[in-house]
Parts: C-alpha cells; structure tokens; sequence
C-alpha cells in the first residue's frame, strides 16, 4: 500500500483536476442546456483563444495591471501591517478605516472609482490593489504582534534604533505570515483582476470573457474560466516555491502547498 | 548615487514637469469614445480597419473604451470620462433627468422598421399562453430591469389588462441566457434579440407572443450621443468623428463580406452565427446615413414618461445639435 500512497501522492493534484473534469462532463451532459457545455467542449476551445495574437495580447494586459496592483500593494501592505502590529496607535487608527473597506465588493467600488480616476488602467489598477492590500495588511499585522518582545529588548540592548528593529527582527520574523498574505493576496489579484474589468475595459482577459458571455459563446467563456483558473495554479505554484526558499528556516507546514509530494 | 546627483536628477524632474505643464493649450484631438457589443458595425469599422476613414489617426484619434452595456457609459459621461457614447435613448435620457447630463444626439446605429427584426417575447410552442391576457401570474425574461423595451411592454401589457408591476414576475436573465431560461421552464416567456432569435427560431420548438413593433413602430434601440460641453468646445473634432460615423455606415451597408469579418474580430463570434442574421432581412434596421430618427425618439420617451421610467416630459429638440448631426458627408 506504501508503493500507490507514494505513486498517488504527487498526482494528487492531477487527479483531483480529471475528477472535476469529468463530474463536469456529467453534469453537463445530464443537465443538456445550452448555456452549460460540457468540459471537452470548453478544454477544446482553449486552442483558439491561446493561439490568437489579440487574446493574449488581453490577457498580458490584465495581468500587466495585476503585477502593477499586486507590487504597488506589497510595497504599502507589509510596512503598514508591521506598523500596525507594533505601534497600538497605528492599528487603532488604521484598524476601523480597513474594517470599512474590508467586506466591500471591491468591483462595486468601480464605478466611483471610474469618476475619479476616470476609465483607464489606473482605476482598475487601484481595485486590484484594494483587493490585494487587506490580506497583506492582515498577515503583516498578525505577523509583526507574534514577535517576541524579548527579541525586541535584547535588539535594543545592543544598540538598534527602531526602524533597524523593525528591518532585522520583525519582518524577519513576520516574513513566514507576511508570504502567507501574498499568497491570498496573489489568488485575490486574479479574482480582482477579472471583476476590474467588468464595467469598462480598452484591453484584457475580460474582453474575451464577457464579450463571450454576450454572445452566448459559453464554450469560450468556460474555456476563459479554465485558463484563469490555470493561471492562479501556476501563479500559486511559483509563488509557493519562491516562498519556501525565502523561509527555508521557518516551520514547512504552515502553507498549504499543492501536492505533499 | 551622490548627493548632489539627486539633485540633479530632483531638480531635471521638477522642470520637466514644468515645462509640460506649461506647453501651450492646444486643441483637444482625442475623442474618448464608449461602445459594447452588439449592433454598432460602425464603430467596429472604425476600430478595425482605421485606415479607411482619411481623418482618423491623422487629424484626430479615438480612444476606445468598451463597457457592459448603456448606463455605465452614462454615468462615464456625465462625469467626464467619456466624450462620447453608445446611448440606448432611456438610458440617455435618465442620464440627462437624474444626473445632469447634458447630451446632442449625433447619429444612430439600429433601430427598427416595419419589416425589420423586432424584439420580442417568446414562449414554447406547447404553451397555454396564448394572449398578453394569459400571463397574469407568470414569470417573463428581461434583459436588464429598466430596460428600455419595458416600457412599451407595460403599455401592451395594460392594453390587455395586464399590469406589468402587479400581475407578471419579471426576471433579469439577459438576451443570451433567455432561450435557455425558456426551454428548462424557468421563465413562461422569454424575451428575444438577435443573434439568439435567429438560433433559436433555427431549432424549433417556440413561437413569438409579441413584438414591440406591435406597440410603437420605429423603435430606436441604440444612437450616438456626445456631451454637450465637449461638442461646443470642439465642433471640428465633434464633426469629423461624426462624418466618419456616416462613412463608416456606408460602409458597413455596402460590404457585408468586410463586416462579417469587422464584427467578427470584435465580437469574437464565429461567421456562421453572424451570417444567419446580421444585415439580412432578421436583422434591425440601419439607416444608410447613421441619421437619427428624431420623431421616433421622441414617442418612445413620451411611452417612459406615460411609464413612469422617466420622471418628466422631454423635448427631443434639445438634444439636436444645429449642424453636427449625421449624415455629415
């Protein structure tokens, strides 16, 4: 039996994708509708859309603004989580306002956004990175409150200023949390990314999602579900792994990794 | 880097930012424009093969937003960030009620003509539902809620004693999804619009209720409107973009081959869907010179305002810009 766990144990992830595929295909064909193709339907239509110029120039360009949102977020969450988890004045200014925007459906806040900075790459930017910076923000927060204060003392014991504190001990030591609110935080980019594009849109995977969806071209619709889903797991793959190396010192087990293998 | 490079570099920055700032004013050369899938074959044109209009790109350039349907590209416009846009004339109009907007209708893309496509309402071929009178107590597809095609709905409605608020349950699925809705009994009747009526009519099975044509005809579903502020500001840009509006429908009428494939590089529909309906007898009307039907506007916003979805009666006339109207040849 040790031989098939072992055997099993790395497919893990493919299998539970073929399973998924083929409750799909059934369900598909069981429900007989329309607006529902079965999975061979959609994985065949993914050809079509990787292989023309103009729908990966879309999807480039949503996840050009995704990396945009995704980097901008990681500049300002993670000093402003640490901030807030080391300073009670910080976080109980900072904490109602994040309390606010938190459960707000960040594509809802589109169309004001779109008043403001009108309908370009810069508001939707700025609804993947208000979708991005809470979990950063959260993680970081958690991260930098678990420091121990004796680390702290004897940093300033020897001499550290505190912004030196705060470079080599907590964020050293909050990194393990931090890297686990870019991961959310990377996954929710993509989600953003998408429902950024919904209301207005010059360039992007949306383009070809919902102009699809209009069309009742379900195939390609679904066929755009599966290569986003195929992006966050080869986004969520990479990040993993980029992780793992950055707190190689840190406790393996805290992240949920793709496969045990 | 030194100190004093910073500075440098601090200070360069600083007198580029004057100097751009301080450009002279020029004339504005870029129309922001919005539009959505379908039915605007002429703005396609323009987008797609830009180099059959002399003026764009060399006098003027468009910059193209695309939004999911009508409204959100009223509230674009009237705060600012579009200059001009597809407009169905209700969405345009409760732009202009209740929020401000001041608009000229400056072309149009479909409407309807006797003979032409009308919206319409299906139901299955087996259905009881024989009258407007039989679907009291029934469940009806729309598009959106407040749509446009509501209002003469309510009026075909009430003339059979059907109250649209009351008596019918009215569910927004969409144009696409209505035909499915229909067929799994999810809605009694579901409204239809190209290119679903073309495909579902080809498998059977349903048959129309009733047309919109039947309540007023000449429905006009989309137009062209600018902002006032930005047509007055920039009569010239405003004319030539709306002289390539007239070319581009020319255009459109006279090589349906070219735009097949135009739409079908926009919308991504494959050829042979597009061929059952587009620009053929099934399809909605387009006048050859992208004119606005001003008097047929005109009756569909005295029906909202009978409706209830607009809140006062609304001249036509103050929507019509003197000169910059299509046809501009």
């Amino acid at each position: 039996m040790m031989w098939l766990s072992r055997l099993l144990t790395p497919l893990a992830p493919l299998l539970a994708c073929i399973g998924l595929l083929c409750v799909w295909q059934a369900a598909s064909l069981a429900l007989d509708t329309g607006s529902f193709p079965t999975a061979l339907e959609a994985l065949r239509a993914i050809p079509d859309i990787l292989g023309d110029r103009g729908s990966l120039i879309n999807i480039l360009a949503s996840l050009r603004r995704m990396a945009i949102g995704l980097a901008l977020a990681v500049l300002i969450a993670i000093p402003l989580g640490l901030l807030m988890g080391r300073s009670r004045n910080v976080a109980a200014f900072f904490n109602p306002l994040l309390m606010v925007i938190y459960p707000v459906p960040k594509a809802a806040l589109m169309p004001v956004i779109m008043l403001w900075l009108g309908v370009g790459d810069v508001s939707k930017t700025l609804v993947i990175f208000l979708g991005v910076s809470l979990p950063i923000i959260y993680h970081s927060f958690q991260g930098a409150r678990a420091v121990e204060e004796k680390m702290l003392w004897s940093g300033a014991a020897m001499g550290m200023s505190a912004s030196r504190r705060m470079l080599r001990i907590v964020l050293p030591a909050a990194l393990p949390e931090i890297l686990t609110g870019c991961r959310t935080g990377l996954v929710l980019a993509l989600i953003t990314m998408i429902t950024s594009e919904m209301i207005a849109r010059q360039s992007g995977a949306g383009n070809i999602l919902f102009n699809a969806m209009d069309m009742a071209q379900y195939d390609t619709v679904f066929a755009m579900i599966l290569i986003v889903g195929a992006m966050g797991i080869i986004l969520d793959a990479a990040f993993e792994r980029l992780r793992a190396m950055l707190v190689r010192w840190s406790d393996a087990g805290r992240a949920i990794p793709l496969s045990y293998s | 880097m030194t100190r004093i490079g910073l500075k440098h570099i601090v200070v360069a920055v600083v007198a580029a930012t004057v100097l751009v700032g301080a450009r002279p004013a020029t004339a504005q050369q870029t129309i922001r424009v919005g539009w959505t899938i379908p039915a605007e074959e002429s703005k396609y044109w323009m987008m797609k093969r830009p180099t059959e209009f002399p003026s764009l790109g060399k006098d003027y350039n468009i910059e193209w937003v695309q939004f999911q349907g009508t409204p959100p590209m009223t509230q674009a416009m009237a705060a600012g960030a579009l200059d001009c846009a597809t407009q169905s004339p209700l969405a345009l109009m409760q732009g202009v009620t209740g929020g401000g907007l001041k608009a000229y209708i400056v072309a149009q893309h479909v409407s309807e003509k006797p003979g032409s496509f009308s919206v319409y309402w299906a139901v299955k071929d087996d259905s009881p539902i024989k009258t407007l009178a039989d679907l009291k107590g029934k469940t009806m597809s729309v598009n959106t809620l407040g749509s446009g095609i509501l209002g003469p709905l309510a009026i075909l409605l009430k003339q059979q004693g059907v109250d649209m608020a009351k008596d019918v349950k009215l569910v927004e699925a969409g144009f696409a999804l209505s035909e499915d809705a229909l067929r799994s009994g999810r809605v009694d009747s579901a409204v239809m619009n190209q290119p679903f009526a073309a495909r579902m009519e080809a498998k059977g099975g349903t048959r129309k209720l009733v047309s919109l044509s039947e309540q007023q005809p000449n429905i006009v579903h989309i137009l062209e409107a600018c902002r006032a502020d930005f047509v007055d500001k920039n009569p010239e840009l405003a004319r030539m973009y709306v002289r390539d509006i007239t070319a581009a429908m020319k255009k459109v009428l006279a090589n349906r081959e070219e735009t097949l494939k135009v739409v079908n590089e926009v919308m991504k529909a494959p050829i042979p869907v597009l061929e059952t309906y587009l620009l053929k007898e099934n399809d909605f009307a387009r006048d050859p010179g992208a004119a606005p039907n001003f008097p047929a506007i005109q009756a569909m916003l005295d029906t909202f305002t009978e409706t209830g979805m607009l809140p006062r009666k609304i001249d036509i006339k103050d929507f019509r810009h003197p000169t910059i109207v299509a046809p501009i040849q």
